[in-house]
Order: structure tokens, then sequence, then C-alpha cells
């Protein structure tokens, strides 16, 4: 590989944990690890993050703590050719940051509307199960933003990528991982 | 802009049918320069990961999508060297003889300009260069005789043989899968050791990808590879008689113009004619060798019936390849479903490998669950569960087609729309199928089973730059040869007439094969 080609696509090819930036230098962490460090944000504002955690740790339990917000957030800063999200795969154009953005305020535009201006993070759990799956049967009056339950599919993968794809989630789990040429870091 | 040294042979795009051509050509003493928009991939950057195995696919391509049923390009779609078959799963039933006279035989579709009889040598050629495991014999119930696979068959496992009661009992016999893996050492290629992980690139050669097999032996015959190269126009001589070369911006995003005594459209079902439409000229208004009228027209994909199955005992769902291990053309026959509005084959495959995220993955076959009640569905699923999987048919249809649309990819070039919908007679097959699988999931004495339903899928792509008898009513001969500038040629699934049930790559190889010792032969006569 050219040294054109390698910069155009992952810094250190081979490499598979994320490149996380802290304190203006990069360091190779895994979502996991990214968020028990609080890791700056780059690309999400705290209150898409908290929309976003709220939303994967209902879609799948343990999507906080892996990290959901971490991975997003650092897909979201480097070139659409290099990321790895579901979204790049569905046919979503990129720049994908404007996919989560307009993702999101859709969740908590509705979420307001539905539940006396509360925001998602801030309904209870019951409540968030109860719009989710709304919102994946495309029955939530007055949506305004990409179709929920394309929303729902995107998250929900996102979601179970950080915990069941990971190497942990396989341990987890009890399932050998079993690979040629193992993610970095377990991830 | 530069202009190039003139080359005797560009392939535009380096995967499957691609890479083929470059080795024969190389091989026969060819100048052969390949452009591939994607990056150079080596078999260490294909690590064994759900996500990271995207990155190997297109991100943001150059396609807009319509119709009932859009085309899900991006996850059928391959960038860089080896394209889609640098990750594919490697099943390689091959076309029965009834593929190639649908027309003849039924009164709708099209017919091939050529016969199973025409291609069958060439399955065998392409099994004994890159390896196919599989029972050949076993397969002659259903086709004519050939040569045996060059290897025994792959393995089973639990999770492929828990369905052969279900499917016994509703009359389907099943056969070990033809597949492009190695059941055992193969020219210096190791045997599978059934991780499961061929979705992302197999990287000890296990699967016979075009980058370690093809592509490579082109390379050792000279050819060169330019990557991260995307073409975006095919040029021709003021008579419009003949092209010349292509256009295309290099890795440093810089144009040039790789000229070529010959140019070969490599770049997948959807590629070729847009740039061939893109191509235009005032000798060539409608696209490059469009003197039909059908570039860009009889778009076509597979979709699929998937039939859900939860054991009480360990089938060891990770275990095994993604390619099949059973396969079956039992409902081959395109009007075994005619009592249910249907028309069209049904290939069936079962047993595979299945990983927990990714479209694929385990984690998917409920979609509808999500939170605590997915937690509990996945500690079951890890030992129990299991798919069936019957692929479908559709009929080429003039309306389905790429144009070019509004808007411009990052080149200045055109995006172009893919216009794609099933017709009711596929959707009535779409729906037996289903109805079938829950049939046979039921005699299998599974826990539970459930239909995978969905949006309906749009799998593998076909059409567009369709071969036929003569420029009246189509692109190309059935050679892969445009009928109106000799020395423009197209390779891949875009030439298929109709697209059978099979899953396409060994029939690529095989016509693409054809095609190439085609070219070799009469180059005297067709190089410009
Ligand atoms: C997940 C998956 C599983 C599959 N499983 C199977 C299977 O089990 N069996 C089977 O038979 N088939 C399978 N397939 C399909 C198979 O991979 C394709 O049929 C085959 O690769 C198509 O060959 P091709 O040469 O036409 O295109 P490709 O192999 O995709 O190659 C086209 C190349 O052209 C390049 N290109 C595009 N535009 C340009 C341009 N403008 N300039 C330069 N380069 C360009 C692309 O980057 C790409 O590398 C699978 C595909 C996928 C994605
Ligand atoms: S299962 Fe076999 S073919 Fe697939 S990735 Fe593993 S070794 Fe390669």
């Amino acid at each position: 590989m050219s040294d054109i080609e390698r910069r155009a696509l992952i810094k250190g090819a081979g490499l598979s944990a994320l490149a996380f930036s802290v304190g203006g230098a990069e360091i190779l962490l895994s979502p996991r690890q990214a968020h028990a460090q609080n890791i700056p944000f780059r690309t999400l504002t705290p209150e898409q993050v908290e929309t976003l955690e709220a939303l994967g740790e209902t879609l799948v339990p343990g999507a906080k703590q892996a990290g959901i917000s971490n991975f997003v957030d650092q897909q979201l800063s480097i070139p659409h050719g290099e990321a790895l999200l579901e979204a790049r795969i569905l046919n979503v154009r990129p720049p994908y940051a404007n996919f989560y953005r307009a993702a999101l305020s859709a969740v908590d535009k509705a979420s307001q509307a539905k539940n006396g201006d509360k925001k998602f993070a801030q309904l209870s759990a019951d409540e968030r199960y109860g719009f989710v799956d709304l919102m994946r049967q495309n029955k939530i009056e007055g949506w305004q933003g990409p179709a929920g339950p394309f929303v729902y599919l995107i998250l929900r993968s996102d979601a179970v990528d950080v915990v069941y794809g990971t190497m942990e989630g396989y341990a987890a789990l009890g399932i050998p991982y079993m690979p040629h040429i193992a993610p970095e870091k377990r991830w | 802009m530069a202009t190039l040294e003139k080359v005797d042979v560009v392939i535009v795009g380096a995967g499957a049918s691609g890479s083929l051509y470059a080795s024969v050509l190389a091989k026969a003493g060819k100048k052969v320069v390949l452009l591939e928009a994607g990056p150079d991939w080596q078999m260490t950057d294909l690590i064994s990961s759900d996500f990271w195995g995207r990155r190997v696919k297109p991100s943001g391509v150059p396609f807009l999508f319509e119709g009932k049923n859009p085309y899900g390009y991006a996850y059928q779609g391959g960038w860089g060297v080896g394209g889609a078959a640098l990750h594919y799963f490697a099943n390689f039933p091959r076309y029965l003889p009834t593929d190639f006279k649908v027309k003849s035989e039924h009164g709708k579709g099209l017919d091939w300009p050529i016969n199973y009889a025409d291609i069958a040598p060439y399955y065998d050629k392409v099994a004994a260069e890159i390896g196919v495991s599989g029972d050949a014999k076993a397969e002659e119930i259903w086709r004519p005789k050939g040569e045996a696979y060059p290897m025994p068959p792959m393995k089973t496992f639990r999770n492929g043989q828990v369905w052969l009661k279900g499917l016994e009992a509703n009359g389907i016999r099943m056969v070990p899968a033809a597949v492009g893996m190695n059941s055992v050492d193969f020219k210096g290629r190791p045997a599978c050791i059934y991780d499961g992980w061929c979705h992302v690139g197999c990287p000890i050669g296990a699967l016979a990808n075009p980058v370690i097999t093809y592509l490579a032996d082109a390379r050792k015959a000279g050819a060169e590879v330019r990557a991260l190269s995307t073409v975006t126009r095919i040029l021709t001589d003021a008579s419009g008689a003949k092209v010349t070369g292509v256009e295309y911006y290099d890795a440093k995003k810089e144009k040039q113009v790789q000229e070529a005594s010959v140019v070969i459209l490599a770049a997948w079902a959807a590629q070729n004619p847009r740039l061939m439409i893109n191509s235009s000229t005032d000798k060539h208004p409608k696209g490059l060798a469009n003197s039909s009228g059908v570039l860009g027209k009889y778009m076509m994909a597979h979709y699929a019936s998937g039939t859900w199955a939860m054991f009480d005992e360990d089938v060891e769902p990770h275990m095994g390849t993604v390619g099949a291990q059973y396969m079956s053309y039992e409902r081959y026959d395109k009007n075994s479903k005619k009592a249910k509005g249907a028309f069209g084959s049904t290939y069936i495959v079962a047993g595979t490998a299945l990983k927990t995220s990714d479209l694929g993955g385990f984690a998917n076959a409920r979609l509808d669950l999500f939170g605590p009640k997915l937690a509990e569905f996945m500690q079951r699923a890890k030992r129990g569960i299991t798919r069936l999987t019957a692929f479908g048919e559709e009929m080429p249809n003039i309306e389905n087609r790429v144009e070019l649309a509004d808007g411009k990819d990052e080149f200045g070039m055109p995006l172009a729309k893919i216009v794609h919908s099933f017709s009711d007679e596929a959707i009535a097959l779409w729906n037996a199928n289903f109805d079938e699988g829950i049939e046979i999931a039921k005699a299998t004495g599974a826990k539970e089973y459930w239909s995978a339903r969905g949006p309906m899928p749009t799998i593998h792509l076909f059409g567009g730059t369709i071969m036929g008898e003569g420029a009246g009513t189509s692109v190309t001969n059935s050679y892969g040869q445009t009928h109106d500038i000799p020395n423009l040629w197209v390779a891949g699934p875009g030439l298929f007439p109709t697209e059978g049930a099979s899953n396409p790559t060994y029939t690529i190889f095989a016509v693409s094969q054809r095609g190439a010792e085609n070219l070799v032969s009469k180059w005297g006569s067709v190089a410009g």
C-alpha cells in the first residue's frame, strides 16, 4: 500500500482500537475505555450524547457503559471512508453526522410533543421502552426526520455492536470469538 | 491532466470479473492496467470483526435509490481490490440449463444468446484454477454431467444438519454445497478452519477471493493495479467507432487519461452503464454502445426468504463457514410455485455460521426485540439458533433501470439512480418460499421457528448491459464485447439477461473466462 493510501485509510492500518484525542494527543482505546475515562466528545453535543446514551441503553442493556456515545462520536469525526458504522452499509449518505443529528433531534422532538416537553433521556424506563416500541413500528404521530423504523435499525445496530460485537461481548455471552486477525484492545 | 503511455488493456474495477480478465490477458502477454476506485487491500487488512469488516465496503455510493424495492447497494457492493468478492460468502452454485432459455421455455423473460453447454467447460476450468469444494456427482441429479470438483465437500455442523429431517419430510433433497473454499489445502492455500469470518474477508486464503487468486496471478504476469483511481469517462475517437482509453482521477485526485487499445468495464452492474451513459458523444448521444436503447435497462436482484429455527440442543451457531453447508435445486423449476401465483426459480441452502452483530448476525434474527427481551433472546440464541435460506429469481423488466440523476459526485460526475421494483410474481414466490420454510422448520422438531420477514431484500445485482443476439435488443454479444464498439468490452453480472436463483459469481467467473479467452483469440481484429 502506498503512503497516500495508508493515510486515506486508518492511521496505522491493521490497528483496531479507535483513536481518541486526549489533551491534543491521540491514544488508542476501545469505546468502553473511552467512556470510562470520560474522553471528551468531538462531534456530538452534550444533549445529543444524553439522548444517544438513553436510547442505546433502552435498545441494548449495557450499551452506555460499553461506550456507544464515544463510539458514534469518534466515528462521526473521521472521514466517512474509514467509518465502521452500520449506517455505511445501509446507504446513508455521508457525512453520517447529518443522519445522527437528525435522528436524535427527531427522537427528542417527538418525545417532547408526547410527554409534556420531556426529552427522551428524561423519560422513565417504562416510558422510554414504550416510545421505542412505537418508533420502531412507525407509529409516532407527527414524527419529523429520518423514518422511525430506520432510526431504530441503525441505533439498535450501534448498540448491538458495542455490547455484543466486541471480543468482550462474545466472552460475556460465552461464544468463542476465534479470530484470524484479532481486533486490538479486544475491540 | 496527463496523458499516460498507451497500454494494451485498461480494466475498470479490480473486483471479481476485472481480476479474472487481467489474469488471462496478462498471461497472454498483454500490457494490462487495472484502475480501481478503492484501496489496494492486503490480506492483513481483513480483521475478524463485524464492524471492522465494514470498512472494506463502499461508503457514500454515487447512486440514488428509487422504486418499490429500492436497491441495497452498499451492503451488496465492493470497494477496493477484490471488489465485493473480497468479502463474499463464496457459495458457488452454477446456473442450470433452464436459466439460459427462459423466454423459449416459458414465453417470458429473455433468452441468453448461449446455452448451458457453452458455459459448462468454463465452470470446470474455473474450479480447477481457483478451487471449488463440493460433490459434483451428487449435483448431477439436477444438471448435466461435468467434471468432479477438485476438492471434496466441506465439513458440516449441527447448525446445518438439524435442517435435513425437515427438508426430507418436504421432499427436498440436499447435497453438499459447492463453495469457493478449501476443504483441503489447495495450490499453496490452506484448508478452512471453520471459524465463520468469511464475510469480513478470509485473511488466510482458504476462501478464493480475487486478491489471492486471479489478481495475484495477473500481478505476477505483469499487470499493474492503480488503486484509489476512479474512472469517470470512457473516451472515443472522432468517428465514434472505437474507444481510445479512459479518463480517471488518481490517488491525489488529479485527472489522468490512460490510453488503451481495449477498454474493459468491470465496475459492477450499475457502475458500468453509469459510465457508459456519462460518456455520451454526438456519435453516441444516448450513451456508448447504446444503439439498442437498452443500456441501463433490465436491472435485476435476487431476494431471500429466510427461516429461523431455535433448537434446545447446542447447534454451535458460530461454527462453520458463512457459505452454505447443503444446497438444493429441488425447487428450481420456474413453475414449482405456480399454484401460488409465482414464477421463477428457487435455490435453497442450509447451514451457515452466525456471528452476533451486523446485518446477518443473530441479534437481527428478531428485529422486533430490544431491551431486556433482546438480552434474554441472545442468551438462548447463542446455542440454539440456525437459519435456512431460499433465494428467489425475478424476471427482467425494462422499467428496472439505471439512469443519470441530478447531483454530482466528488469528481463532478453525475450521480445515477437505480429504479427497482419486484413484480407480483416475484413477491408471490418470496411469500411462497416463506410458507415452505415454515413447513420445513415444523418438521425438524425445532422448539420455535419464524420467518425472517422485513422489507423485501435485494441481493446481488444483474443487468444494465445485457448480452444478446444483436445490437437491436442488447448491449453486448455473449463474450461481453459491445455490439457497437468492438474494442469496448463489459464484464460481470451486468451481462446476464436473466438471473436464475443461484448465487452469481461462479457464473460471472465462467462467463468472464470465456470472454477473456475470446478476446485473446481475436486480439488482432479487436484492438484499436
Ligand atoms: C456480503 C456479500 C456476500 C456475497 N456472497 C456471494 C456468494 O456467496 N456467492 C456468489 O456467487 N456471490 C456472492 N456475492 C456477490 C459477488 O461478490 C459479486 O457478484 C461479484 O463480486 C461481482 O463481480 P464484479 O466483478 O461485477 O464486481 P465487484 O467484484 O464488486 O468489483 C467491482 C469493482 O469495481 C470498482 N469500481 C466501481 N466503480 C469504479 C470506477 N468508476 N472506477 C474504478 N473502479 C471502480 C469497485 O470499487 C469494485 O472493486 C456476495 C456479495 C456480498 C457483498
Ligand atoms: S471459515 Fe474458513 S473460509 Fe471462512 S474465514 Fe474462516 S478459514 Fe476462511
